[in-house]
C-alpha cells in the first residue's frame, strides 16, 4: 500500500498522499474541535480507519524530518484559509495567554505595586510636610520617619505633639484656622491608607512567596527574594541562574559598562538591601553577596523543582559566617 | 503624499525630513503614538524609523524589502505590534501576517490590536520550536524575524527551511549587544552573513544608525 500522511492542524485533519496532494480531509467548525483532545482524536480515527496513513505528522515531527512538513504546509497557504486562520489563532493564543498566568506574574506585580506605593507615599509626605510645617515646623523637623509622622499628626493636636519632643513653644509656626488645618490632614489620611494599603501587599507577597519560593524567602526575605525573581522574570529563570549572575542581579547597567568600558565590575545588584550586605564594611560586601547567592542558586533550584524545604539549613549557614 | 519603489509604502517630505507612511488599514485608529494624515479618502499611518528597524532599513535605502501587498508573511518577535502592524497595512486584505513572539504579555497586546485587523493572527510560541506551531500556520512568501536572542541566526534559519517558500525573501534584524556584548558589532555582523550565506542567497544589508545604533538589517532569499 502506498504511503499516506495525515496531518491535523487548527484548520482540520487531512489526509496527504505520497505526491503530497490531499486525498481526504475533515475540516473543523470550531476551536474545541482542535483543542478537545478526544474529539480530535476521533477525527483523526475516522480518517484513519478509511485510509489507514502509514504516518502521521506527529510521528514525523518528533524526528528530524520536517522534509515531509515542507511539503505539507504549502498546501494551507490559500486565501481561502485565512479567516479560519484567524478565527483558531484568536482561539488558541487567547486560551494559552489565560493559562500563562501564573505566581510568577502574582509576585512580580505585588512587588512592583510595593515599590510605587512606597514612591507615592514619599512623594506625598513630602509635600505634606511643606505645607504642614507652615504650621508646625518644629514637630516635623523632630521626626524623621514619614510614616510615624502622618501617624502622629493624625492623633495629636499641635500642644501635645509640641510637649512631646519637649518643645513648650511653637517659634515658626502659624495659628492657621480650622478650614486651613483640615485640607492638610485629609491628605494626611490619604497617606496613611497608603501605607496601611503596602502593609497589606506585603502580607499578600510573604504569603505567595512562602507557597511558592519558601526557600528563597528564608535566606533573602520576601521583597528581596521577590525583586530577584522580577528581574529572572521567573522562579524557572532564577533557578536555572548561575550563582554569579544572582549576586548581580538588578545591576545590568553597571555590567554592561563594565563590559564596553572597562569600569569596575558590579558586585551586587538587588542584594545591596539585604541586612548583611548593607551592614557590612565596604569591602567585605562583595564577598557576602557572593555567599547569597551561591545559597540563593541552590534555594531557588529546590524552589522550583519543588523539594523540601532546606532554607532553614542554608540560612543557618550564612548567620553563623556573617551576623 | 508619494508612492516608493516599495508598493505599499509612501513617502512624504516634512520640512528637511523624509517620512514613510502606509496606508492604514483601520481608518481611524492609531497602533502607538503615530501621526494619522489623511488625503482625500486615505487615510496614512506615519512609520516611526526610531521604533521600527523596517522603516530604518528603507530610509537607509535598503533595495528590497520582499514585502508586497497580498503576500503572507510570518512575523517572529512581533511583540506588542509596532512593526507588525505596519506590515500588516502593507500586504492589506488580500494578505496575510502570522505574528508570533513568546511573551504572553505583549501578545496580549497582540491580541487586541487583531481585533481589529482581520489580517493578523496572533501566536503565542517560541520562534526556537517551529514544529510547536507548524500546525497553526502555513508556508509564506516571507519570513521576518526581530528576537534579539544569541542564537538567532540559527532559529532565523531553522523558520526558513520550514515554513519560507523557495525563492522567498526573508529578513533579520540584528542588534550587536544581544548576540555578544564583547565583540565589535561588525565583527558580529560578519559572522552573521557568514551563517546566512550558507543557506541563503543575500540580498543586501545595512546598519539601521542613526535610528538605531548596532544594529543590522539582512535581506536574503532563500535557493
Ligand atoms: C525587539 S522586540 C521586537 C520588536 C518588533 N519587531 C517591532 O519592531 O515592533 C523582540 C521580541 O522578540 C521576542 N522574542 C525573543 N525571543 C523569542 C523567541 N525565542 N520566540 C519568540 N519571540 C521571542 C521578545 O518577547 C520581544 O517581544
Amino acid at each position: 500500500m502506498a504511503t499516506k500522511y495525515l496531518f491535523t492542524n487548527l484548520l482540520g485533519s487531512f489526509v496527504f498522499d505520497e505526491q503530497f496532494k490531499v486525498v481526504d480531509s475533515i475540516k473543523f467548525s470550531s476551536f474545541d474541535e482542535y483543542n478537545d483532545s478526544n474529539k480530535r482524536q476521533q477525527t483523526e480515527q475516522k480518517l484513519t480507519s478509511v485510509h489507514n496513513p502509514k504516518f502521521t505528522t506527529q510521528q514525523l515531527l518528533e524526528k528530524p524530518n520536517s522534509k515531509i512538513l515542507q511539503q505539507i504546509l504549502p498546501y494551507f497557504k490559500s486565501k481561502d484559509n485565512f479567516s479560519n486562520f484567524y478565527s483558531q489563532n484568536m482561539a488558541l493564543t487567547a486560551s494559552l495567554i489565560k493559562q500563562a498566568v501564573n505566581e510568577d506574574d502574582f509576585i512580580i506585580q505585588a512587588i512592583n505595586n510595593i515599590e510605587e506605593i512606597d514612591k507615592v507615599a514619599n512623594t506625598l509626605s513630602k509635600r505634606l510636610r511643606e505645607w504642614y510645617e507652615l504650621y508646625n515646623p518644629e514637630f516635623s523637623r523632630s521626626i524623621e520617619s514619614h510614616e510615624m509622622f502622618v501617624e502622629l499628626i493624625l492623633s495629636k493636636t499641635k500642644q501635645e505633639l509640641l510637649k512631646e519632643i519637649k518643645h513648650d513653644e511653637n517659634l515658626l509656626g502659624a495659628d492657621i484656622k480650622k478650614q486651613d488645618l483640615e485640607p492638610m490632614l485629609n491628605l494626611g489620611r490619604s497617606i496613611h491608607e497608603l501605607y496601611s494599603l503596602k502593609q497589606k501587599h506585603t502580607e499578600y507577597l510573604e504569603n505567595l512567596m512562602d507557597t511558592y519560593c519558601k526557600n528563597v524567602k528564608a535566606i533573602a526575605g520576601a521583597l528581596i527574594g521577590a525583586k530577584l525573581l522580577e528581574h529572572a522574570k521567573s522562579l524557572k529563570h532564577l533557578a536555572a541562574l548561575p550563582s554569579s549572575t544572582i549576586q548581580i542581579l538588578g545591576a545590568e547597567k553597571a555590567l554592561f559598562r563594565h563590559i564596553k568600558t572597562g569600569a569596575r565590575s558590579p558586585k551586587y545588584g538587588v542584594l545591596i538591601s539585604h541586612p548583611f550586605v548593607s551592614r557590612a564594611k565596604q569591602k567585605d560586601r562583595g564577598k557576602i553577596a557572593r555567599a547569597l547567592a551561591n545559597k540563593l542558586a541552590l534555594a531557588a533550584k529546590v524552589d522550583y523543582y519543588k523539594g523540601e524545604f532546606i532554607g532553614d539549613k542554608l540560612r543557618a549557614e550564612i548567620d553563623k559566617k556573617f551576623s | 503624499m508619494q508612492t516608493t519603489k516599495f508598493p505599499g509604502i509612501f513617502e512624504s517630505q516634512v520640512g528637511r525630513k523624509r517620512i514613510l507612511l502606509t496606508k492604514n488599514f483601520v481608518k481611524g485608529k492609531k497602533v502607538y503614538d503615530e501621526y494619522l494624515h489623511t488625503e482625500g479618502p486615505i487615510e496614512y499611518r506615519e512609520w516611526n524609523a526610531s521604533k521600527s528597524k523596517l522603516c530604518a532599513a528603507i530610509l537607509k535605502n535598503i533595495n528590497q524589502i520582499g514585502i508586497k501587498p497580498g503576500d503572507i508573511v510570518l512575523y517572529l518577535g512581533a511583540s506588542s505590534g509596532t512593526t507588525p502592524s505596519h506590515v500588516s497595512d502593507i500586504v492589506g486584505s488580500e494578505g496575510f501576517v502570522f505574528g508570533l513572539d513568546f511573551a504572553p504579555r505583549v501578545v496580549r497586546d497582540l491580541v487586541f490590536l487583531a481585533k481589529d485587523r482581520k489580517n493578523l493572527a496572533p501566536i503565542l510560541a517560541d520562534a526556537n520550536k517551529p514544529e510547536t506551531y507548524a500546525d497553526r500556520i502555513s508556508t509564506v512568501d516571507v519570513v521576518y524575524m526581530d528576537i534579539a536572542q544569541k542564537n538567532q541566526t540559527e532559529i532565523f534559519l531553522k523558520n526558513c527551511n520550514l515554513f519560507l517558500k523557495p525563492d522567498g525573501y526573508a529578513l533579520l534584524a540584528i542588534k550587536a549587544r544581544s548576540i555578544d556584548v564583547t565583540k565589535r558589532p561588525s565583527i558580529i555582523f560578519e559572522e552573521v552573513r557568514r551563517l546566512l550565506e550558507r543557506e541563503m542567497k543575500l540580498i543586501d544589508y545595512k546598519t539601521l544608525d542613526p535610528f538605531q545604533l548596532d544594529h543590522m538589517m539582512f535581506i536574503c532569499k532563500k535557493k
